[in-house]
């Protein structure tokens, strides 16, 4: 048994555990803080059911954004790429990318919430939805493009490969922001 | 290659992933929606949706990475047949998967319970709902992980750019469906 288990080395699963359960514990204490503004935004939701409907996309587009720039950036610095110089060209391109990609992903969600209001019978106009959605999108958008390069710095810095955990950190606490700002948003428009 | 062709070499390749992920993400909503009456029953239970959305992308994202690299090394076959790293894999992820979303029920009900003004449900009706539902994710995200993942790599497809788009898909469509059967369950059983 000790020799088979030795030979499978990090695929052993007893190890995956104790490396990755620490690390699931820490991020589920971080996404609680959405989980409570969730539940404490109750009332609004409904109201607004429709607002239920964006909720996951809200929480997970961020990280989704997060994690396409934070690859790329990785990327970037395994190949040797270590300076983040603000006249460097590509690093504008992955910006303004990301920017462009939650610009289109947040109208179609706007589009998308107003298509379903008419099954569950919603009272919010597409103005508003998307008022709502590209208002809290690129917010969140922006918030996505400063931590992932803050984490994949500071991950090289500290030798850490970021794929183990800077990723998984960075879209969980955009995940938060995620939710704070959709629901904080929403509040303010529909006067809650 | 000028920026503007960068963008929209970037833009391109990234766009059909996240419109799946968005797919996804407003099918849950539509379940989400649902769920928002069982409120009053279960105090809490809008406190472990995202955690126990977001710990679906941690568990099976890991999963697919691992599977993804093992298929690149050569470690492991792309089938459905007894391999020693699949299924320590495969356990640590059903390990990590149960065992986490037991803890989320767990810690919702402590931290209501503390916070002055909030209200829990009782705790084996949290913990009893995170533990249907992450139990039934966690079978359905396996075999659907391995099966997209395996006749992807069959197909000539690089698994990496798979596993995100899959895991955020199923972990937010199915994740929502047997939260609510777990909430129909526990309110039915306890």
């Amino acid at each position: 048994m000790a020799r088979s288990g030795s030979s499978l080395g990090s695929w052993q699963w007893q190890r995956i555990v104790r490396n990755m359960f620490p690390l699931l514990v820490v991020l589920s204490g971080i996404v609680l803080i959405a989980g409570i503004t969730l539940e404490d935004a109750e009332e609004l939701l409904n109201e607004y059911g429709l607002l239920a409907v964006m909720v996951p996309t809200m929480v997970g587009m961020g990280g989704n954004l997060g994690a396409i720039l934070s690859a790329r950036l990785s990327t970037r610095f395994h190949l040797g790429m270590t300076e983040l110089d603000p006249r460097d060209r590509d690093l504008w391109a992955n910006i303004l990318a990301i920017l462009a990609l939650a610009a289109t992903v947040f109208t179609a969600q706007a589009v998308g919430a107003y298509i379903i209001g008419f099954f569950i019978g919603s009272s919010l106009g597409l103005g508003t939805l998307l008022f709502i959605s590209l208002v809290s999108g690129m917010s969140l958008a922006v918030i996505a493009i400063v931590f992932s390069f803050a984490a994949t710095y500071v991950s090289y810095q500290l030798g850490i490969d970021p794929d183990d955990t800077t990723i998984p950190i960075v879209t969980n606490v955009v995940d938060v922001f995620g939710m704070i700002i959709f629901i904080g948003v929403s509040g303010l428009v529909l006067g809650f | 290659m000028s920026v503007r062709e960068d963008i929209w070499k970037i833009y391109r390749e990234s766009l059909p992933i996240l419109f799946v992920a968005l797919g996804g993400g407003l099918f849950s909503g539509i379940v989400l929606e649902g769920l928002t009456d069982s409120v009053e029953r279960f105090p809490g239970l809008l406190v472990m949706v995202p955690v126990f959305l977001a710990t679906r992308g941690n568990v099976y994202g890991a999963l697919g990475g691992r599977i993804s690299t093992g298929l690149h090394q050569g470690l492991i076959d792309p089938e459905f047949e007894y391999d020693e790293r699949l299924v320590n894999a495969v356990i640590a992820s059903l390990v990590n998967g149960i065992g986490i979303s037991i803890f989320i029920g767990f810690l919702t009900w402590l931290v209501l319970s503390v916070l002055p003004g909030w209200e829990a449900a009782q705790l084996v009706e949290l913990v009893g709902i995170m533990f249907f539902a992450g139990f039934l994710t966690s079978f359905l995200m396996i075999v659907g992980l391995l099966g997209i993942i395996f006749a992807g790599f069959n197909y000539g497809y690089d698994p990496d750019n798979l596993v995100g788009p899959i895991v955020t898909t199923l972990g937010d469509i199915f994740g929502m469906l047997f939260m609510i059967l777990s909430v129909w369950l526990v309110g039915v059983l306890l």
